[in-house]
């Protein structure tokens, strides 16, 4: 029942059932936009960049000592009587739970959420022996009906409409139901509460293992936790060893984000605390048994990798698939193997293997909207990046993009191709700034937008004839031009550099520069993205320069982030970091360096909207300065998700051509609702996107870089 | 009361009326046992989930569901002494009154009371002491949950109870404690809110001075 993608051409397939089904497309699209702005609402009353920070040191720190945690744990919970078990793999774990319920002679199985438990397929193992397994969880029971896996972590039915759950439910019960939601709760309540009664084993999860206390703690709203592990003689946890925390005070920490990034609650319903085998009242010997097997499967494996060892911070919230634009289009039967969202690309990897990681591991669109909000604060677009650069080492590469390798590696190489590209396109372009006829690989799918073509003279190739004579500097700055500045948009630098210069800035281009890298690194490609992040750092004399300027915000944030690591101890490291420390976006330079203001600009009142690019807005953290800079040189009109993809990223593009168009379809909806007569962005990678789309859709929005409307209106 | 306790009531009423708890105030237990009783005898009468041979059904419930004839009060976690003042209230209402064998009643009853050891303000949430099998089945098998809770047992947030539920969790004996912030929900269907799935339909609070 548990599908993952077995090659990109089935995937595509797969894909485009999800995109037509209408019902899920307008559940998770509103999903999408209701959770945004109550999870929003109910992190106002707790600091929740520093609850995250501290539940990823005190995760770090438990999963360096998870050995030393179990045996603690083991030692408290079986001095009150529970029985503590150890698995290796999910067989094991499997084995250990089938052993227990043939012991105690059980016959039917009742079982609360666990994610871990789908991960070693409990269920399927279960049934091997012919024990008869109901979920209780309302969500995993609707699924269970109908055989199929979650779509996500917490509300693990929402692809489902009422309408099919009333079918499911009429055919589970042999009785008609009609579509009343608040009626179909109550069938479940009937159905699953014989189901309690009857039961002589109860399965659980626990979000929590407590190891001063021996104590697990299960986090429910429905009240299926208590039931599960109370009515039946015997209650078994099945708990990921990434679960041990040293004391209470990690957990309740934790309580404060869980909720309300899973599910926007200040606290679940319910928090069930189990320390140990309290009496019970049905069995005859008046006695419980609490079986807590816990399990690696992979999972000390992780705590030793110096980079992969923060996925064991994961708290399974699934607020990673919450904010992702490529799950609010797909669902999570697509975006996940099991586990769901941007975890789950990373998971599918570790836990079940390369086979299923491969195709899902492509679709990451690297906007960082999951990284944003991650309870435990997980780089995760950078993880899944880093599992494409494991897949090609051990798999290798397809021929297309080792050529591409190969000429990036070499400056002067993809400089020459670039010049030859500009008058091969000639015939296509008919004159235009567009490509007009678009050859046969990209037309169909790739038709969405209007692809632009290369200026006709680079901006490294007029860089000579514009260079500004600044007279009596008061800051030097060098531009990093990136390739689609430098080699389709110039006109973008050109206005920064007038900017400048008309603000005493002297501006300096080294011409040894190249790509930033960031292509290379999204598509896997390591060692050319580190050989280039090593050419930037030589080619700018750092220390030269008050700042490294940028316009494109992808290779600002790259350039910061990435370029100290992928670098790591290199003898270059040293000379990346200071170039790195140096670069700054345009506008956090314009705003907050030079103090451009209102009164720096003429305000012709044009209605402006702002895009916030990714890289921008959540790489970098720069939220105000573009803003305030619109309102500085026209009227800004704020348009709906501003902050939200716009489905560009890179080769993201071409690789998932449907989920890209559909993307900033969305987004040109909500600047065409704005109704201003100009889109500004701050990055070349979005203006060819958003421009492009504009352009093919016949939209009157004009689409430029806030350098150009700022450049336009100098007083 | 003192005047530090006031603000944290407010918070604690503010929070846990969020989650859809139902919230109010006794001058003394006698009062809130009495507000008990009247909880029982104003809600709809209790379905059935499950048969219970020999028990006298009264007529269908909206969900065509049979209900019970004789409504049930459980209240295992009380003294003997205030059981005795609950149970005399009952039966002047033809109630029956239970504090053990709940097991016998797992089809549904209509009122479990128990004793809130403390609270968080922060999220409305009160923290209940279930090691007692028959108290946690009094809390998670009734229809309507009553929580009794001493103002002063209110505390801030998570982090200044952390201490008290070490404490719990680490005597010599087995343990299990209930965290329970408003009644049963799930929102599983469409992300539609629904009250009541395995658990309360409705949670009282009856805050007591002290």
């Amino acid at each position: 029942m548990h599908n993952a993608p077995k090659n990109l051409s089935s995937y595509h397939k797969a894909l485009h059932e999800s995109l037509e089904n209408a019902f899920l497309r307008k559940a998770l699209d509103k999903f999408a936009v209701d959770y945004r702005a109550s999870r929003a609402n109910i992190f106002k009353d707790v600091p929740e960049r520093e609850l995250i920070a501290q539940i990823a040191a005190a995760k770090d720190r438990s999963c360096k000592r998870m050995d030393e945690l179990f045996q603690q744990f083991k030692k408290e919970a079986e001095k009150r009587g529970a029985k503590v078990h150890f698995a290796q793999t999910a067989a094991e774990a499997n084995e250990i739970i089938a052993r227990i319920a043939q012991e105690n002679k059980v016959k039917k199985i009742i079982k609360s959420k666990s994610m871990t438990a789908e991960e070693t397929l409990l269920n399927h193992r279960l049934e091997q022996d012919g024990l008869d397994v109901t979920e209780t969880d309302l969500g995993e029971w609707i699924i269970q009906i109908r055989n199929e896996p979650p779509s996500h972590m917490v509300m693990p039915a929402i692809h489902l409409s009422r309408d099919e759950v009333a079918e499911d439910f009429s055919r589970a019960t042999k009785e008609k139901h009609g579509n009343d939601i608040g009626k179909l709760v109550k069938v479940a309540r009937r159905e699953l509460r014989r189901k309690f009664i009857e039961a002589d084993m109860g399965i659980s999860g626990a979000n929590f293992a407590i190891a001063e206390t021996g104590t697990i703690a299960i986090v429910t709203n429905e009240g299926n936790g208590r039931l599960v592990s109370t009515l039946p003689k015997v209650h078994v946890a099945l708990i990921g060893i990434d679960k041990l925390t040293p004391t209470l005070e990690e957990a309740l920490t934790a309580l404060l984000v869980l909720p309300r990034n899973a599910t926007s609650q200040r606290l679940t319903s319910y928090v069930t605390w189990i320390g140990g085998a309290t009496a019970v009242t049905g069995a005859e010997d008046g006695k419980k048994e609490v079986h807590f097997v816990f399990l690696d499967n992979g999972r000390s494996g992780l705590a030793k990798d110096p980079l992969f060892s923060q996925v064991l911070r994961c708290v399974r919230c699934g607020a990673c698939a919450n904010v992702c634009p490529v799950y609010r289009l797909v669902g999570g039967h697509k975006m996940g193997y099991i586990y769901i969202g941007a975890i789950g690309i990373i998971l599918s990897y570790f836990f079940f293997g390369r086979d299923k990681a491969r195709v899902l591991a492509q679709n990451c669109v690297g906007c960082g909207a999951c990284s944003d909000i991650c309870a435990g604060g997980i780089d995760l677009p950078r993880l899944i990046c880093e599992i494409r650069a494991r897949l090609n080492d051990e798999e290798g590469v397809s021929t297309e993009i080792s050529l591409l390798s190969s000429v990036m590696k070499s400056r002067t190489l993809f400089h020459t191709l670039l010049k030859f590209a500009k008058f091969a396109q000639r015939p296509l372009t008919g004159g235009t700034p567009f490509i007009r006829h678009l050859p046969q690989m990209f037309s169909g799918e790739h038709g969405f937008k209007a692809l632009p073509a290369l200026a006709p003279a680079s901006f490294r190739e007029r860089w000579e004839t514009i260079r500004p004579n600044v007279p009596n500097p008061q800051r030097r700055v060098a531009l990093f031009a990136g390739c689609a500045q430098d080699f389709i948009y110039p006109e973008q630098l050109v206005a920064a550099v007038r900017l400048l210069a008309a603000h005493n800035v002297d501006v300096d281009f080294p011409l040894e520069q190249s790509c930033c890298g960031l292509p290379l690194e999204a598509m896997g490609q390591r060692a050319v993205a580190a050989d280039l992040a090593r050419q930037n750092a030589k080619a700018f004399d750092s220390v030269r320069y008050d700042a490294i300027l940028t316009l494109c915000a992808s290779c600002a944030s790259h350039i910061r982030h990435a370029y100290p690591s992928i670098l790591g101890t290199d003898s270059d490291a040293f000379r990346a970091r200071s170039f790195s420390e140096k670069t700054t976006d345009f506008s956090s330079f314009v705003h907050d360096v030079l103090g451009l203001d209102a009164g720096h600009f003429v305000n012709k009142g044009q209605k402006v909207c702002y895009h916030a690019s990714c890289h921008l807005c959540r790489g970098l953290g720069v939220r105000d300065a573009p803003r305030a800079l619109i309102r500085a040189s026209a009227e800004y009109v704020p348009a709906a998700e501003e902050e939200l993809c716009c489905g560009f990223g890179g080769s993201y593009s071409v690789k998932f051509p449907e989920i890209s168009a559909q993307l900033l379809d969305k987004k040109l909806e909500h600047y065409a609702a704005a109704g201003a007569s100009r889109l500004v962005v701050d990055c070349p990678g979005c203006v060819m996107q958003l421009r492009g789309g504009a352009t093919k859709k016949g939209m009157t929005l004009t689409v430029t870089h806030l350098a150009e409307l700022l450049a336009e209106n100098i007083k | 009361m003192t005047e530090s306790t006031q603000p944290l009531v407010d918070a604690f009423k503010e929070k846990a009326a969020l989650v859809a708890a139902q919230v109010s105030e006794a001058a003394d237990l006698k009062e809130a046992l009495h507000r008990v009783v009247q909880i029982c005898e104003e809600k709809a009468p209790c379905e059935l989930l499950a048969p219970e041979p020999g028990t006298k059904s009264g007529p269908l419930s909206e969900n065509k569901l049979p209900t019970r004839a004789q409504r049930i009060i459980a209240a295992p976690g009380l003294s003997a002494e205030d059981f005795a003042v609950l149970e005399k209230a009952c039966e002047a209402k033809g109630f029956l009154c239970i504090r053990g064998g709940l097991r016998n009643y797992l089809a549904g009853f209509d009122v479990g009371l128990a004793w809130a050891d403390f609270a968080v303000a922060a999220s409305g949430t009160c923290a209940v002491p279930t090691t007692d099998e028959e108290v946690r089945l009094a809390t998670m098998i009734c229809e309507s949950s009553v929580l009794l809770l001493r103002k002063s047992a209110i505390k801030p947030d998570l982090a200044s109870i952390a201490q008290r539920l070490r404490e719990m969790q680490t005597t010599d004996n087995p343990e299990y404690t209930t965290f329970i912030t408003g009644p049963s929900r799930t929102a599983d269907i469409e992300r539609v809110l629904a009250i009541g799935v395995h658990g309360p339909l409705e949670l009282h609070v009856i805050l007591l001075e002290g």
